[in-house]
């Protein structure tokens, strides 16, 4: 359950964070302890446009109840005219004992030359020894350089989302921020594989069956949607991660079919002509993996699809403390097989 | 084998290779509360392999559909994860399957031993076997001695596909019995294929003790008599013996908590840094910790009278279910111990454990010296030593009371709390510990399981204590139910200038 302990009190830019120091204090007195204020990160949601920035908001307040955070949501419009403004809430959860959890919220919107005033005030305003994660909304950053750069410049994380992609240019550009920044990228349409990659890695378990990893001929996954870059993203990522994780070239086919935005099957094909078959089965809320290679292998391996509103997502990125270092082979290789 | 490569990254990064894992006493409370319902999150949360077969034997005739059923309600009632997922309990259920025999019938093993052969064939568990035995001690010879005559052992040493046995505590009843216990586990089975659970290991806060004194730079160098005053360890149960009066009646609160969970905490506080996070490196240091304990000198005991616990009447021990009308069996002990080593040297650690008191806790404290010389004591204030205090169960975590400076012009302080807690911080409820340990050992990590050297020592060490009591023809002093223990408890630290701390 997800509560707002103070609603958007509107504060002067400059003195947010004395601010939040007396909200605090504030509810001490009333509470008296009952409250607990936590944080593992510094969370920033960048945003362009209002409905993104009302999306991000309540996306990461319903986040912080699995991960407490400091959570900054920036609204920029270079094009406005000038101004800058901010509020500041804070969204509680009740946790065992009664006890309320609650994160800190701080929103941001700034329009016109003074978008350039929000990196240096995002910057004061980030916990200390908490790592930082950006969330960047919508597209990424093509123009505004500067500005993007001086933002991310304390970023450990930067998470995008690869099913909103244009093309394989932000793919590239995700890649160059991963090779030259300490920033390190995080997708969240990488997120949404991981039922795919455990039901995969299930099928290759036995013994018999993880032999025949340096059998696999080829790769045919089935994605739904509109057939764009960005509903296709998935399967190019899956297809990557092959690749990456068995340091092999694989031949593959990406197809397009259905509506429903994913991956729905992976078939692979084995030198002998032997299959190995995945396949979502949203009925049971299950990825079920299966091969006629091994008897071993015709039993089901079954993977439950994950929650994937876009918060879970963010959580699951959120509770891995390092950089994902199989992400970011897998993206190296995504980003030359989009070229 | 080269490890699955498609498995590096994932939350589930270490699976096990399929195997029979056969619970002996599978018509238990064991195998319904814990065991099958633990066994199915692991499936629920990816960690198990397709083909884990799980057999289940016991006396009740049962057919594999009447065994599926009743795993099934109890999954219902006491798995982690509710409600059950149709789809997970579908999988795992297939896997499921019962074996009905007396412990003393080797047609029994041979028919059971026929059954693995077919899952081997058919479910991919290539010879690998687990023996889960969650039997009363009574039965634990018969049981090895029959896996041993019907070759459904296998000897490590000649390769190939593993054999594991799980043993419950108790693990004896004093030296004489562990080692016995011993000697029949080790007649059929190397002492590396011997899992003993102690339940405690498995938890995540007890787990925890290792990565805060070794992955923080800061503990460590405090973490010795220089720094540290005295160390307590509360044990504190609210309830009283319930059905287990039977058992208790032969076993009492030493045996019970203290010869092995409380111990074990004890070791994993006092230890030295192991070479390596690995089974024979972290057990070996435990080891040392228990050589080291030197023979106990005080103590005390006590058994609850009636009372009234978290506001209902509680009955007096002897007046429980199955218990003797004058019962000398204690339901309450506090001992202190001293670790006679270079880092411990007599530092004491106050050990308590007990039923029927105010409220269900573990927790174990650090009491560190006070400041060398009392700076603000002159201005006439009291001046608190620094406490780390580590809660085991419930509401786990960490944290350290420090004096500070009350705001305003005087110099006044007061002290305060520095806290972390599992539920503010990370939110997602904990795997139960019996999940954790069923996964080690499927996986073969021994690490968080008792060694038969660990086990030895301790009953080696308790056993005077134990026999003094029984020597001793006064009962045990009385405490109420729902307070913290007979005074004699209190005056064991008083007299010492110490008291206990209210955890």
């Amino acid at each position: 359950m997800t509560d707002t302990l103070a609603a958007d009190v509107r504060v002067d830019v400059t003195s947010i964070e004395k601010q939040l120091a007396d909200l605090w204090r504030a509810e001490k007195g009333e509470g008296e302890g009952a409250v607990t204020r936590a944080a593992l990160w510094n969370m920033i949601a960048h945003t362009w446009s209002s409905q993104e920035h009302a999306r991000a908001t309540q996306v990461l307040a319903l986040a912080s109840a699995a991960v407490p955070q400091r959570t900054i949501v920036v609204q920029a419009d270079p094009d406005g005219s000038a101004e800058i403004e901010s509020w500041i809430s804070a969204n509680c959860h009740l946790v065992g004992g009664g006890r309320q959890v609650c994160s800190e919220e701080v929103v941001i919107r700034a329009a016109g030359e003074r978008v350039h005033h929000v990196p240096p005030l995002v910057k004061a305003l980030l916990l200390p020894d908490m790592p930082v994660a950006v969330w960047w909304v919508g597209d990424l950053p093509r123009d505004h350089h500067d500005y993007a750069e001086t933002l991310l410049e304390p970023a450990d994380r930067l998470i995008v989302d690869s099913a909103q992609f244009n093309g394989a240019d932000d793919l590239e550009l995700v890649s160059r921020i991963a090779e030259q920044t300490t920033t390190a990228p995080a997708d969240l349409n990488w997120a949404r594989l991981e039922e795919w990659r455990a039901a995969t890695a299930s099928l290759f378990d036995p013994a018999p069956m993880r032999e025949r990893l340096a059998a696999i001929r080829s790769l045919r996954v089935t994605s739904g949607g509109d057939g764009s870059f960005g509903a296709t993203a998935g399967a190019l990522l899956y297809v990557a991660w092959m690749s990456a994780q068995l340091k092999a070239d694989i031949a593959f086919e990406l197809v397009s079919a259905g509506e429903a935005a994913g991956i729905a099957s992976v078939e692979i094909e084995f030198n002998d002509g032997t299959k190995g078959m995945i396949q979502r089965e949203a009925s049971r809320g299950v990825v079920v993996a299966h091969s006629d290679a091994t008897p071993a292998a015709q039993l089901d391996c079954i993977a439950r699809v994950l929650a994937s509103d876009t918060e879970d997502l963010i959580v699951r990125l959120l509770k891995r403390p390092e950089a994902d270092k199989v992400y970011l082979k897998t993206l190296k290789i995504a980003r030359r097989l989009a070229a | 084998m080269q490890p699955n490569p498609l498995r590096e990254g994932l939350e589930q990064e270490r699976v096990p290779e399929a195997s029979c894992l056969v619970i002996f006493g599978a018509s238990g409370d064991l195998t319904q509360r814990k065991l099958i319902p633990g066994l199915y999150s692991l499936a629920h949360d990816g960690l198990l392999p397709a083909g884990q077969t799980i057999v289940g034997f016991a006396r009740a005739e049962l057919t594999d559909e009447q065994f599926r059923a009743s795993m099934r309600e109890a999954c219902d009632k006491h798995a982690r994860t509710k409600p059950v997922d149709e789809a997970v309990w579908e999988s795992f259920a297939r896997g499921l399957f019962y074996v009905s025999g007396e412990f003393a019938d080797p047609a029994a093993y041979e028919r059971l031993h026929q059954r693995l052969r077919e899952f081997d064939a058919t479910r991919g568990t290539g010879g690998r076997r687990i023996y889960y035995l969650a039997v009363p001690p009574t039965f634990f010879a018969q049981v090895v001695e029959l896996l041993g005559a019907e070759k459904m052992v296998r000897d490590p040493e000649r390769g190939g596909a593993y054999t594991r046995v799980i043993v419950e505590k108790p693990f004896g009843h004093n030296l004489e019995t562990a080692k016995e216990l011993n000697r029949v586990a080790v007649s059929t089975f190397r002492e590396r294929q011997v899992f003993r659970i102690d339940h405690y290991l498995g938890k995540e806060t007890v787990q925890n003790l290792l990565v805060l004194r070794f992955a923080n730079g800061i503990f460590e160098p405090f973490w010795n008599r220089q720094y540290i005053d005295h160390v307590q360890f509360t044990v504190a149960e609210s309830i009283g013996v319930e059905k287990r009066g039977n058992y208790f009646e032969t076993a009492g609160i030493t045996r019970d908590i203290i010869q092995n969970h409380m111990l074990q905490l004890v070791s994993l506080v006092a230890m030295e840094p192991p070479v390596a996070f690995e089974a024979d490196a972290v057990r070996d240091e435990k080891v040392k910790v228990l050589r080291a304990l030197r023979p106990i000198a005080e103590s005390v005991r006590g058994q609850y009278g009636e009372g009234s616990v978290l506001g209902e009447h509680a009955v007096a021990y002897r007046a429980e279910e199955k218990v003797a009308p004058d019962s000398r069996v204690e339901t309450y002990a506090a001992l202190k111990v001293f670790v006679d080593n270079w880092r411990w040297a007599d530092v004491p650690f106050y050990v308590r454990a007990g039923k029927r008191l105010p409220k269900r806790v573990t927790d174990i404290s650090i009491h560190f010296r006070p400041a060398p010389y009392p700076l603000f004591s002159k201005l006439g204030m009291k001046m608190h030593a620094n406490v780390l205090a580590i809660r085991i169960q419930p509401d786990e975590g960490i944290s350290l009371k420090f004096d500070s400076k009350l705001p305003g012009p005087t110099v006044r302080t007061a002290p305060v709390s520095m806290e972390f807690r599992y539920a503010t911080s990370f939110g997602a409820e904990p795997p139960e510990a019996y999940e954790r340990l069923l996964l080690e050992t499927m996986l073969g990590d021994a690490t968080l399981f008792a060694r038969r050297d660990e086990i030895e020592t301790a009953w080696a060490w308790l056993d005077p204590l134990l026999q003094r009591w029984a020597d001793d023809p006064a009962p045990p002093p009385l405490y109420s139910a729902g307070t913290w223990g007979p005074e004699a408890a209190d005056e064991l630290l008083e007299k010492d200038g110490r008291k206990w701390r209210r955890p």
